[in-house]
């Protein structure tokens, strides 16, 4: 019998795939049938022809950022394994218990999975689908063929402590993204567009969902604690929503960072200390019954010719997203700003990261300017983000040129798209922490539009010993490198934490307006070990307290009165008139056990009129803040209150910041009209 | 952590075996390195998570299996948003060109080549998986959800037509 040439019997044995009774068959008929050997070796010849050309083929496999990822959870398995074992341990009776916790396991490494893919399906890759137009849903963990593993969704407890809510919103076109929303399942989402190339529509903004601080009766929560924060990014950003005539999303709105974007007038300090502090209460102007405590802090300011010598490494990202305008171009006329003031103590090196990253310029002197400048002018964007392996890149680069007792520092400046290797925020955030420790310090900068990554930036800097400004024109490039430039880069004191202790005789209840994601517990003030925020050269903080004086109704906390407690003892301190003592705990920059400042304050019963013009300001920048947020708090404020008090307090306003804020509520108040 | 200590030995083994691999076939299926480098690190992370451990024999099988169904899932979904392109789901007929990275590291595309790259793509893919891959019939026809005998017609008629086009160049 002769075999077809098209009997595929003859391929499988031509490629060793038949059983043995199969293929003795197939040789005693092949020993006579010439054209079937024929056959058989041609096969042969081709398949070793395309094996060979098959493997040729490179493959990238995964990335930097990815394998290390990877490297991590195996890790974290390992522990979370013998934690298992050790329970198992405990007897049999616990075996049932183990296997619900070995399940909680599984839905946690599931859900981790889901925190991927959602970054994954945020592949914002207008470089890479150029031209086509399609729309990604995010897919979903479910329909797998694995087999195993729990639902694909759930809580996101190791990433990310709120719920990221990604705004989608027509019109803005700047990011050239387009598409569709889709709906992500699990509840953690609310909601999500995606961007893509070739059409105008949506924006992927991410920012995370902020609740407004609530009031807190004293007798429970005599203590207030949270970290500085001299972030100014919000304010920025929210400028640019009202420029572009649009409300800017309620949790783009974060309250301190448009109160501290202003530079209040405070007293520089005098002695040994690195900063000083200054309060002050009085009235409350969106609630008459109330009192309102500002809390100053003022950075000792550093002249221009004292600044220390300064390494630094920006690292920029160029990838495709970076192309527009008000990105990548942007970057480089701020750097060639910046560049025009360093001297021949500082070192500058460039590294630059898309789908790679690499060091385009390596460590080279402050007067080298000519060098730095080409580097600069031969930057061009495009590719996807691997944030991660740049992160890491430029840390090395820093550390390696590392000046004792200078400023070091990385200077990241991105529109946080990072969607290849470490993109899970969770990850990058254990990167930059670790990267922290080696002393070098993070400033980042955010740039662009349609596809800002708010929250994750903001996680960046907080967990990078850094500080974060969103930069949305040359004047801001100019104010944030420049103007400020000591600030930003000379940190004076870190880990600065403030706690607050209230008098129940004197205060019912009280509210901190803003540093919603800054609020620490209050073990941690004198946790040493805890991070907190740092404070530039001159920089000021400024923090706000609605207080309910005592004796005033507070609306009810909605939990009944105790009934086996007895009602706190007061301390016979409490007999004072003291309001509140106001603690302050810091370091050196380099130091590594804090230092504590005390200062009570007293309420000298002034009615906010009276009070200071920056007080004014910073209340009616906190009253516009909680208007774009509709916070539950807001009171009797409105966009007129606020202009008429930002109008009392603007002072002399030298640099025309104030007077921009006036514009910016205009501008709020005719789109509110609309 | 050293990923090498004991009880992650077999897991990180796979890893350094597998990835590469993976990413070139998933890249196949999605025409894009980043996102396939996305799957293949989603299908690592689902191996880790696998209680038991897939024995030795189908780690491989298991891999290409879940790493083809995660790509595949993230294509429907795309093509799904785009109604011109809904036909050319399931029948997995893509003229595509592959990607940039991967035309660049061949140094000249041979005849072999230029040939394969005109197959129907469910015949591409199981000689991909069977001669750049090193996968048996019975492997391939787990991953792909094939028979045995479907896997053996697919790869005869692809070299069939390959041994067709080299003999008339």
């Amino acid at each position: 019998m002769k075999f077809s040439p098209d009997d595929p019997k003859l391929t499988a044995y031509a490629l060793g795939e038949l059983g043995d009774t199969e293929r003795a068959e197939m040789e005693k008929q092949l020993a006579e049938d010439e054209d079937g050997r024929k056959h058989v070796e041609e096969i042969r010849a081709v398949a070793s022809m395309l094996a060979e050309e098959l493997k040729k083929e490179a493959s990238p496999g995964l990335t930097e950022g990815q394998r290390a990822t990877l490297e991590a959870r195996l890790s974290s398995r390992v522990k979370k394994a013998k934690g298992l074992r050790r329970l198992m341990s405990l007897g049999w009776f616990r075996v049932a218990a183990c296997v619900v916790l070995a399940i909680g396991v599984g839905l946690l490494v599931d859900a981790l999975q889901f925190h991927q893919v959602i970054r994954g399906a945020f592949r914002a890759s207008s470089e890479q689908l150029a031209g086509v137009p399609m729309t990604k849903g995010s897919p979903s963990m479910g329909g797998e063929g694995g087999g195993g593993g729990g639902p694909g969704c759930g809580g996101d407890s190791t990433t990310t402590s709120v719920p990221i809510v990604y705004y989608g919103m027509a019109g803005e076109g700047g990011g050239g993204g387009g598409g569709g929303p889709v709906a992500v399942g699990g509840g953690l989402y609310r909601s999500e567009t995606r961007r893509e190339a070739g059409e105008a529509g949506f924006n992927t903004e991410a920012y995370s969902g902020i609740t407004d601080n609530a009031f807190l009766r004293v007798v429970d929560n005599p203590l207030s604690t949270f970290s500085i924060d001299v972030d100014t990014a919000s304010y920025a950003n929210v400028r640019r929503f009202l420029s572009e005539d649009m409300a800017p999303p309620k949790d783009s709105v974060r309250i301190e960072e448009l109160v501290n974007y202003f530079t209040y007038r405070y007293e520089p300090p005098r002695g040994e200390n690195p900063f000083s502090v200054h309060v002050e209460l009085s009235g409350c102007p969106w609630n008459r019954e109330h009192r309102l405590a500002r809390v100053g802090l003022k950075g000792r300011e550093i002249a221009e010719n004292k600044r220390p010598p300064s390494n630094l490494v920006f690292l920029l990202d160029v990838s495709g997203s970076m192309q527009p305008e008000n990105k990548l171009p942007l970057v480089q006329s701020a750097m060639r700003m910046l560049v025009s003031r360093l001297t021949e103590n500082d070192r500058v090196a460039i590294a630059v990261y898309a789908g790679a990253s690499g060091l385009v310029l390596p460590s080279t002197p402050g007067q080298a300017k000519e060098t730095i400048l080409s580097s600069l002018e031969r930057l061009q964007a495009g590719g996807s983000t691997n944030g991660g392996a740049g992160i890491q890149l430029a840390y090395d680069a820093a550390v390696s040129s590392f000046i004792q007792g200078g400023v070091n520092r990385v200077i990241l400046c991105t529109d946080g798209d990072f969607n290849v290797g470490v993109s899970s925020e969770g990850e990058l955030v254990r990167l930059i922490e670790e990267k922290a420790k080696s002393g070098v310090f993070l400033s980042v900068l955010g740039f662009g539009m349609g596809n800002y990554k708010d929250s994750m930036l903001e996680g960046l800097a907080d967990k990078g010993n850094g500080n974060y400004a969103y930069i949305d024109t040359l004047q801001e490039a100019r104010k944030v490198l420049v103007e400020q430039m000591s600030g930003t880069l000379v940190t004076i004191a870190k880990d600065v934490k403030i706690q607050v202790e209230f008098n129940p005789a004197q205060a019912e209840a009280y509210r901190l307006i803003g540093y919603e994601n800054r609020i620490l517990k209050k073990e941690d003030f004198n946790d040493d070990k805890k991070d907190a925020g740092e404070i530039g050269a001159g920089h000021t903080v400024t923090a706000l307290y609605e207080i309910v004086p005592a004796g005033k109704r507070v609306e009810s906390s909605g939990v009944d009165p105790l009934k086996y407690q007895k009602p706190m003892q007061a301390a016979p301190a409490s007999d004072s008139k003291e309001m509140m003592t106001v603690k302050l705990r810091y370091k050196q920059p380099d130091g590594d056990t804090s230092k504590l400042l005390e200062f009570p304050v007293t309420d000298g019963g002034l009615s906010y009129l009276q009070a200071s013009g920056d007080f004014k300001f910073a209340a009616s920048v906190a009253a516009f803040g909680m208007i774009l947020r509709d916070s539950p708090h807001k009171g009797t404020s409105t966009l007129d209150a606020v202009l008429e008090l930002a109008d009392e307090g603007k002072g002399s306003d030298r640099e025309g910041y104030r007077a921009e804020f006036i514009e910016l509520v205009k501008k709020a108040k005719a789109i509110s009209e609309r | 952590m050293d990923p090498m200590s004991n009880g992650t030995n077999r897991q990180w083994s796979a890893v350094s075996e597998y990835e590469r691999p993976l990413t070139l076939y998933a890249t196949r299926i999605l025409g894009d390195v980043g996102r396939a480098q996305d799957v293949v690190q989603e299908t690592f992370l689902r191996l880790f998570s696998q209680n038991p451990f897939p024995a030795q024999p189908f780690v491989a099988q298991w891999l290409y299996t879940v790493c083809r169904n995660k790509a595949l899932d993230i294509r429907r979904k795309e093509k799904r948003m785009n109604p011109l392109s809904d036909s050319h789901i399931e029948t997995l007929r893509s003229a595509d060109p592959p990607p940039p990275e991967i035309l660049e590291s061949r140094e000249k595309t041979s005849q072999v080549m230029k040939a394969l790259d005109g197959l129907p793509e469910n015949q591409q893919e199981v000689i991909r998986l069977k001669f750049q891959h090193g996968r048996s019939y019975k492997e391939i026809s787990e991953i792909t959800n094939l028979s045995v005998s479907n896997v053996g017609v697919l790869i005869h008629k692809g070299l069939k037509s390959i041994r067709a086009q080299v003999a008339n160049a």
